[in-house]
């Protein structure tokens, strides 16, 4: 009998597999193709242009003697910054976070301020504290000292949600403190720190502006000599898919070094917050080091700009008005933050609860723009706009829409961050007690990961208000953000001109700066127990 | 529900955004003309201000990197909302050129400035010059030790002294009237010799200051990057001088600013009057009294206060035109190694 | 009259069959506890039946109103279906009272409604408190009550107590039980307890291997398993090598009434069930020793005591090997015998015979 029943009602495997899997939500899908669609456009312009260059135009681009050095510049100058970045961003958020370190909420925000600092202003205030600073290791410390946030912000999250019962375990089996670190709280804060590392890593690869200033030469160098110099697009394009190459390698990586294994804990109980370490004589230890870290991390560039206000001369540029500047720039900058943020959501979201190849393709895709000069971008919405959207063309959605694309993996970190407090669970339930999707959405998920939609949100809008290249090429004629009007001014040595608009530039960077290092902080540890 | 004004307020923000930009749109109504500005800045402020004053013409600035605006124009292609391109060194235009995205300008523009100035073609006038020199650190450098040549520079004198920016756009220019003028191994000789001795910055700015300050004795630049740093520093800030090679020497060369009219553009009449403006004697006066410190090409028009004057030099016997888009001397740093 | 009825339910994970044709029919207004080992597809179960995921055959249906066949697939929200789960799961950001309010309108919850659920669950006091300031009993009641907020048609319970101490589980099992008889809500309880489903529920469903092997009263259940497994997965059990004559099995421990209508069944001999409380165990005096089996029971040797207080597991090791290798006896607490006592072992039927 069982075995008849087995053979007529066992359902085929087809069934099986497609009625296990759980639909997915379409708007989640809708937003996610938009998130990749955006990605592929200046993906698709590199493709395109470097489709036009032959097989031995590669070959006398790419087999240089130069080049090979620029790569390995470019190579050994991301390697010692991530390593780098690393050691600061965790030893900072733990000392923060898991220390009685006096003050602690103005460090949380102290530490994440170097973000809100522009590379060129925070290259422009080296140089003129040090005139004689170049080469690789002022390339490395400078970046470090500019990007060690992007793992700190990460790092202090996941701290402050790992369950000290675990270390209080591992303690209990004979594990010392730093073995307890290593062994348990490393592991469970490593994927958040993967996560802030891969960001550096892509960061760097993009990056053009200070390493000019350090005369520190890397690959990029000389994607912007085929452009500036050789007004060859094709060649630049054809150079720039060997940063894509490079950063599908350190998006492989991370996923091989267990960027995304699950640390989800497991049995049942409310999460123990963990009692802070007391510091004791280290106290003045630690103060001096994080100290010392923000004074040359913050304290330089500022300093400079200060200096510069004080002792600079009147430029004879066009006044302009500075308040117009700052409200674009806030007003774009907050745009593009919303909509980079809206995107992540339903990227991450697939990515995470519904995961596969396709939708774990899409967030690996949503990181590649970040490993792209800023031109490269905004060449391939030029070249996309004027062919098929020109009333798009130098518009400010355009601008903004350039500054979603480039920043959404800053906006993906933050929610992805946040995505895991909420679990399916409690939306099931949500919708057990009478409530459509939508509104257990907006009454249960949306509040829960209301925090890291603010930190994607900050992250944003911190480094679109920032951003030069993109802004020089897309925004609207004659209008000016604190980015280009900075840039105009010191170009013509009118630093003291300048220093006004990086001073507000830091400025309405430190808004949400401090948002980010309290409510990361903070509500981490509220949001305990799902 | 306090958690809800991230998303309203990102909202508001979206259609702020939107409202402030609507301003910008590139409208071509024939009284308006679009500007692409890689000159600088307060330059051609002074001089559209002039333009629009005399014409009654809106002009429409968009200032940006010389370089990346080339870029901008040849990705536009025959869309691009630009009407000019106004730039700090022709090679960029001479690049947009060979693209075929120039309108020819107008004959009687081409004659107000020596034609040997200008664009071979006659599809870009020259509009200003700056003169290239020898900054020197007058507290490290006596006059006596100055060089006459250029070339002296990759010499082993001048070991550890140099400060140069291979990358900026007026550095080419130099590279190539070597090439011209003394063939391509003397050049390449010259290249290596300057890698050896010199510090390489990221632009004349740095090259300028960093001389000012000691960091390196002497550094070639255009002229005018002193005199706007001696603006910026004040007298007291200044502990440099400027050297101007014999005559005739490669490294005494004149640096052109010029101005096209695009093909695509839509308003060419109005384009062509912005053009003629540039170097009529009203334009050339104005930017001969601006902060800029370049040199007006038109006959009869003198430069600013302080200023040698063009008339007492003696540049490379080289045109624009022969020093062409600057692809020799890219190559050879290139592979130098310089790039 | 069954409310909640499942007929047929096929589903799995990746593959793997976790459901295989299961029946389950529960009654209305009952409690049901279905009974199993971990991982055995219980909490699936109660997913289908909440319609967290789709049946792939099979149907489910709630008062006549069919909820999931293939054809139809009422979401979770328009079932009336309150669901429980193992961890409370509280929402982290919302406060106790808005916990239970949560599927409530506003005017509701502005009402009463909220204020009486809590007092109904006991936890009035911490109206306000968040969820991550509540003991796991107190998640566990306000869970119930924001389950029972909107008066579902049915409520289903995974694992509800399994999270609480022990001393805790037996009181809020207790009221938990007192609270769902005097609602008249119909629940479906899933546990891996059998002791907590024996208590609790009016109707006990073993699932094994996919399917419910026994449905019954908890009684039928414990007294006639349907198999050894299932006598062994209820309880202890002693297995005893029977004769059957006349209704009544003949062992090693005397002649014992056969139970129910499984009687004889026509065999002539086979293995019978005896519960170890249906032991009765007494001290051997010097006198009756050697006696083997007399009319007083077996003898034996106590070779182990597992001590649980209220009452004592006797293992003994019977003198003469053969009719059972060991025998289970549960006797008084306060009769722990120290081991090497030698005992007689006496049954008290009637008994189970097995297949």
């Amino acid at each position: 009998m069982s075995m008849f029943v087995a053979a007529e009602q066992a359902p085929s495997r087809w069934t099986r597999a497609w009625s296990g899997r759980r639909r997915w939500p379409l708007v989640s899908i809708a937003g996610a193709s938009a998130a990749a669609a955006l990605v592929l456009l200046p993906l698709v312009f590199l493709v395109v242009q470097a489709q036009q260059s032959g097989w031995s135009e590669v070959q006398r681009l790419l087999l240089r003697h130069s080049v090979a050095v620029l790569l390995w510049n470019s190579v050994r100058l991301t390697l010692a910054c991530t390593v780098l970045c690393a050691i600061l961003g965790v030893g900072a958020a733990w000392c923060v976070e898991r220390t009685a370190l006096p003050a602690r909420r103005l460090w949380a925000v102290a530490l994440v301020l170097p973000l809100g600092i522009p590379d060129f202003v925070v290259g422009f205030g080296w140089v003129s504290l040090e005139p004689g600073l170049h080469g690789y290791l002022a390339a490395v410390m400078i970046m470090t000292l500019s990007l060690y946030p992007l793992v700190y912000l990460p790092a202090s999250t996941a701290l402050g949600k790992v369950d000290a019962g675990l270390e209080e375990t591992a303690r209990s089996l004979g594990l010392g403190p730093w073995q307890t670190f290593r062994r348990v709280t490393l592991r469970q804060i490593w994927p958040a720190v993967l996560g802030g590392c891969l960001l550096v890593t892509l960061g760097l690869l993009a990056e053009y502006g200070a390493f000019e200033i350090v005369q520190y030469q890397t690959f990029t160098v000389a994607i912007f000599t085929e452009f500036k110099l050789g007004f060859d697009t094709v060649a630049a394009c054809t150079l720039s898919l060997v940063l894509v190459l490079l950063s599908v390698m350190a998006l492989a990586g991370e996923l091989a070094l267990g960027g995304r294994s699950a640390s989800a804990r497991v049995g049942a109980g409310v999460r123990r917050n963990a009692a802070r370490v007391p510091l004791g004589r280290w106290t003045a230890v630690v103060l001096f080091a994080l100290g010392a870290l923000s004074a040359l991390a913050l304290g330089v560039p500022v300093g400079s700009l200060v200096y510069w206000v004080l002792h600079g001369g009147s430029s004879t540029l066009p006044s302009t008005s500075i308040l117009a500047a700052l409200a674009h720039t806030a007003a774009y900058s907050a745009a593009a933050a919303a909509i980079a943020t809206a995107l992540a959501v339903p990227v991450t979201a697939l990515a995470m609860r519904h995961r596969n190849r396709l939708t774990l393709l899409i967030e690996r895709l949503a990181y590649l723009p970040m490993a792209l000069p800023g031109l490269v971008i905004a060449l391939g919405l030029v070249s996309f706009s004027v062919r098929y959207a020109f009333s798009l063309y130098q518009s400010s959605l355009e601008l903004i829409i350039a500054y979603a694309i480039l920043f959404l993996p800053l906006a993906v970190v933050g929610v992805r961050s946040a995505m895991g407090q909420s679990s399916p669970r409690l939306e099931e339930v949500g919708r057990s007690l009478g409530h459509r999707p939508a509104v257990v959405w907006m009454r249960v998920t949306l509040p829960l990961i209301a925090p890291g939609l603010a930190a994607a949100f900050a992250l944003v809008f911190i480094s679109s208000a920032t951003e030069l290249t993109a802004t020089l090429l897309l925004r609207p004629t004659g209008v000016n953000t604190l980015a280009t009007q900075f840039w105009t001014y010191t170009t013509d040595f009118s630093y003291g001109a300048a220093a006004p608009y990086a001073g507000l530039m830091v400025a309405i960077s430190a808004i949400p700066a401090y948002v980010l290092g309290r409510r990361m902080s903070t509500l981490a540890r509220a949001g305990a127990q799902a | 529900m306090r958690r809800a004004n991230v998303p309203l307020l990102s909202l508001l923000s979206v259609l702020g955004a939107l409202l402030a930009g609507g301003c910008g749109g590139a409208s071509h109504s024939g009284r308006e003309l679009t500007l692409y500005n890689g000159q600088h800045e307060q330059t051609t402020a002074l001089l559209v201000a002039a333009f629009e004053k005399q014409t009654g013409v809106k002009v429409n600035v968009r200032s940006g990197d010389e370089a990346t605006l080339g870029n901008q124009i040849l990705q536009e292609g025959s869309s691009s909302p630009a009407d000019v391109f106004y730039t700090e060194n022709t090679p960029v235009l001479e690049a947009l050129r060979e693209h075929g995205l120039l309108a020819p300008v107008a004959a009687a523009t081409l004659a107000a400035v020596p034609s040997r100035y200008d664009s071979a073609q006659g599809d870009w006038v020259a509009v200003s010059a700056r003169v290239s020199t020898l900054v020197y650190n007058t507290r490290q450098i006596t006059t006596a030790q100055l060089p006459s040549s250029i070339l002296e520079l990759a010499g082993p004198r001048w070991k550890g002294k140099v400060g140069f920016a291979p990358s900026e756009t007026d550095f080419q220019p130099l590279l190539s009237a070597i090439v011209k003028l003394d063939g391509t191994a003397t050049a390449e000789r010259w290249l290596e010799g300057m890698q050896a001795n010199g510090r390489i910055y990221p632009d004349n700015e740095t090259v300028v200051t960093q001389v000012n300050n000691g960091e390196s004795a002497v550094g070639p630049i255009n002229h005018y990057y002193w005199y706007r740093l001696r603006d910026e520093l004040g007298a007291g800030g200044v502990h440099s001088a400027l050297h101007y090679y014999a005559s005739g020497d490669a490294g005494d060369l004149l640096d052109f600013s010029g101005a096209a009219v695009l093909r695509s553009s839509s308003n060419r009449s109005a384009a062509q009057a912005f053009l003629a403006f540039l170097v009529s004697r009203k334009g050339q006066e104005a930017l001969a009294h601006s902060h800029s410190y370049e040199y007006p090409l038109r006959p009869g028009v003198t430069p600013a206060r302080g200023l040698v004057p063009l008339s007492s030099l003696h540049p490379a016997a080289l045109t624009p035109a022969e020093l062409g888009d600057g692809s020799a001397a890219l190559a050879l740093e290139q592979k130098l190694g310089l790039l | 009259m069954s409310l909640l009825s499942v007929k047929g339910l096929w589903k799995g994970y990746a593959g793997q069959p976790v459901l295989q044709g299961l029946d389950l029919e529960v009654p209305a207004g009952s409690l049901t506890a279905v009974l199993g080992l971990s991982g055995c597809g219980k909490t699936t179960l109660l997913r289908v039946i909440a319609g967290f995921e789709r049946a792939e055959r099979g149907t489910v249906s709630l008062a006549g109103r069919t909820l999931d066949d293939g054809a139809t697939f009422l979401a979770p929200e328009r079932r009336r279906i309150g669901y429980v789960p193992q961890e409370g799961a509280l929402f982290p950001h919302l406060s106790v009272q808005d916990n239970v309010g949560f599927a409530l309108t506003r005017s509701e919850r502005r009402g009463k409604q909220v204020a009486r659920l809590l007092e109904m669950v006991g936890i009035a006091p911490l109206a306000t408190r968040m969820p991550n300031e509540l003991s796991g009993g107190e998640q566990q009641r306000v869970a119930l009550a924001r389950a029972l907020a909107p008066r579902p048609d049915a409520l289903l319970l995974d694992e509800p107590f399994s999270s609480l101490d022990a001393s805790l589980r037996s009181r809020v099992r207790e009221e938990v039980h007192e609270l769902l008889r005097g609602q008249g809500v119909t629940t479906v309880l899933v546990t891996h307890d059998q002791e907590e489903a024996l208590s609790l529920a009016d109707t006990v469903a073993v699932l094994r291997d996919g399917k419910i092997v026994q449905q019954g009263a908890p009684a039928d259940l414990y007294e006639q398993p349907s198999d050894e497994r299932l006598a062994r997965f209820l309880g202890a059990v002693n297995l005893v090598a029977a004769d059957f004559e006349d209704g009544s099995a003949r062992t090693a421990l005397g002649r014992l009434p056969v139970r129910g209508e499984r009687g004889a069944i026509g065999r002539a001999a086979g293995l019978v069930m005896i519960r170890p409380e249906q032991l009765e165990v007494r001290v051997r005096s010097e006198d009756t020793h050697g006696a083997g089996t007399s009319a007083a029971g077996l003898g034996g040797r106590v070779e182990q005591c597992r001590y649980y207080g209220h009452d004592a597991l006797l293992h003994i090791r019977p003198e003469h090997p053969g009719p059972t290798d060991l025998l289970l006896a549960r006797v008084h607490g306060a009769q722990a015998l120290p081991v090497g006592t030698e005992v007689t072992v006496a049954a008290r039927g009637p008994v189970t015979p097995l297949e």
